[in-house]
């Protein structure tokens, strides 16, 4: 056993916790040593303390520094606040990172697709500053920073330079809204200048979104304002196999928790289903952040051949076994190939 | 024959509107602000980016610009005539500030968010 590391497991609500539980079994058979502390988020948590994130997690996740999260369920329109949001603001995880790379085994149109989404996270209509200005007038203010927009610049050159990528581009709408994302984008074009190893480039949104379903090969990094950065991010997930396959990663300067990015599918709750690779993929991209390479290669490994054999695979990829099932079917593979 | 304008404008339902408070956008370099009353108004909280730093907890690592939003609740019935007096007051006591947003009820329901 290497060292130890001490991670903050949120199981989440709804399908959350069963599908923590197939991902930890899975990382806990990859050889990697792992110590996890379980802690409480979203909305049973509201029901049971009064508070999406009791103080007791929030301490947690600032002592370990790492998280591994399960999904959560937020309403729409009215209701509690998101708990995603909350834990984004609470430790300022402005860097979105969301992977879009073909997942080999599952049929899809292209031949490549290997797309680094780095997404703002803390800015621009999710503030939260809303107003209803007259009784029929609704207003939300989208707000963009210099040293918000300059840091998810340096953040996405940094990542891209460590990780031997090419080319980045800035995606906005800076034709029309020309302050907003007119600074965002000067201040990519500004970071651009001291990296220039890596090709750079703008994009204007609606662009982009026909560019990425007609040829997404062209695309290497992409960095987005908060909102384009939501829907694109889901666009980039939907092409290489959806949300059940889409990794995720909220990254501040202190502190990084990986989760997936689609629901919590409550009505699914209970049932043993539901497929757990997002949470598990998110779990790889923990382990690289650990620098447990190896780990998270045998893991990569063991999930594609499971996913090849179609044997031990969950409904949405045309199988029938349980999460459990599949996280077991993915630990037996990895020892028999130890 | 009405038009969809014309049916959409015939949907407008008769509100009852109160105002309760102000929003106000205070620019500073001097950190988060801190107000006593003003008149019939308090300080509820104050967001910077969105995210509250006043009251609680707010992480030193919080990236924080110079522009604050400022919650002022009315602590008892007021018109817009106590909101004039209220950003006269603000100003003389050396507030720079870009913009105020009233904040109204809507029969009962808050006409705006809460922050995070």
């Amino acid at each position: 056993m290497g060292t130890q590391h001490i991670v903050t497991m949120l199981p989440g609500e709804g399908t959350g916790p069963e599908i923590c539980e197939a991902v930890r079994l899975v990382i806990d058979a990859s050889g990697v040593n792992i110590k996890w502390e379980y802690e409480e988020i979203g909305l049973d948590c509201l029901e049971k303390h009064g508070t999406l994130l009791p103080d007791k997690t929030v301490q947690a996740i600032a002592r370990n520094k790492i998280a591994l999260k399960g999904p959560t369920t937020t309403p729409i329109g009215t209701g509690h606040k998101s708990a995603n949001v909350t834990l984004r603001k609470v430790f300022d995880l402005y860097a979105n990172v969301r992977p879009a790379k073909l997942i080999p085994v599952l049929k899809r149109p292209w031949d490549k697709i290997d797309i680094l989404n780095f997404r703002e996270n803390t800015e621009d209509c999710y503030a939260a500053i809303e107003h209803m200005v007259s009784d029929e007038v609704a207003q939300c203010l989208k707000v963009i920073t210099w040293p918000g927009s300059y840091r998810i610049a340096e953040f996405a050159f940094k990542w891209a330079k460590a990780n031997g990528r090419k080319k980045i581009y800035c995606v906005h709408k800076a034709n029309i809204m020309k302050m907003t994302d007119g600074l965002f984008l000067d201040a990519f074009r500004e970071v651009a200048k001291k990296y220039p190893d890596i090709e750079s480039g703008d994009i204007i949104v609606d662009n982009c979104c026909m560019q990425l379903v007609r040829n997404p090969a062209q695309f290497d990094c992409l960095v987005l304002p908060n909102l384009y950065g939501d829907i694109l991010t889901d666009l980039c997930a939907g092409l290489v196999g959806g949300l059940g396959f889409a990794p995720g990663a909220n990254v501040g300067d202190n502190c990084a928790i990986f989760e997936a990015v689609h629901g919590s599918a409550p009505k699914y709750a209970g049932m043993k289903k539901v497929n757990p690779s997002a949470v598990l993929v998110s779990g790889i991209m923990m382990l690289r952040w650990m620098k447990e390479e190896v780990a998270a290669d045998r893991i990569t490994k063991a999930m594609f051949a499971v996913l090849d054999e179609r044997k031990h695979v969950t409904y949405d990829v045309g199988g029938t076994a349980t999460t459990d099932e599949y996280a077991q079917a993915i630990v037996d593979k990895m020892h028999a190939k130890a | 024959m009405p038009t969809c304008t014309d049916i959409a404008k015939a949907t407008k339902k008769k509100r009852e509107i109160k105002l309760v408070g102000i929003d106000m956008y205070i620019i500073t370099e001097k950190g988060i602000p801190k107000f006593d009353d003003i008149g019939p108004f308090k300080c509820e909280f104050i967001s910077n980016r969105g995210t509250k730093v006043w009251p609680g907890f707010v992480s030193p690592d919080l990236l924080q610009v110079n522009w604050y939003r400022c919650r002022f609740m009315a602590t008892k019935d007021v018109q817009d005539a106590d909101v004039n007096t209220f950003l006269d007051a603000l100003t003389k006591k050396g507030w720079w500030w870009s913009a105020a947003q009233k904040l109204w009820n809507y029969d009962g329901e808050a006409g705006f968010s809460k922050a995070y």
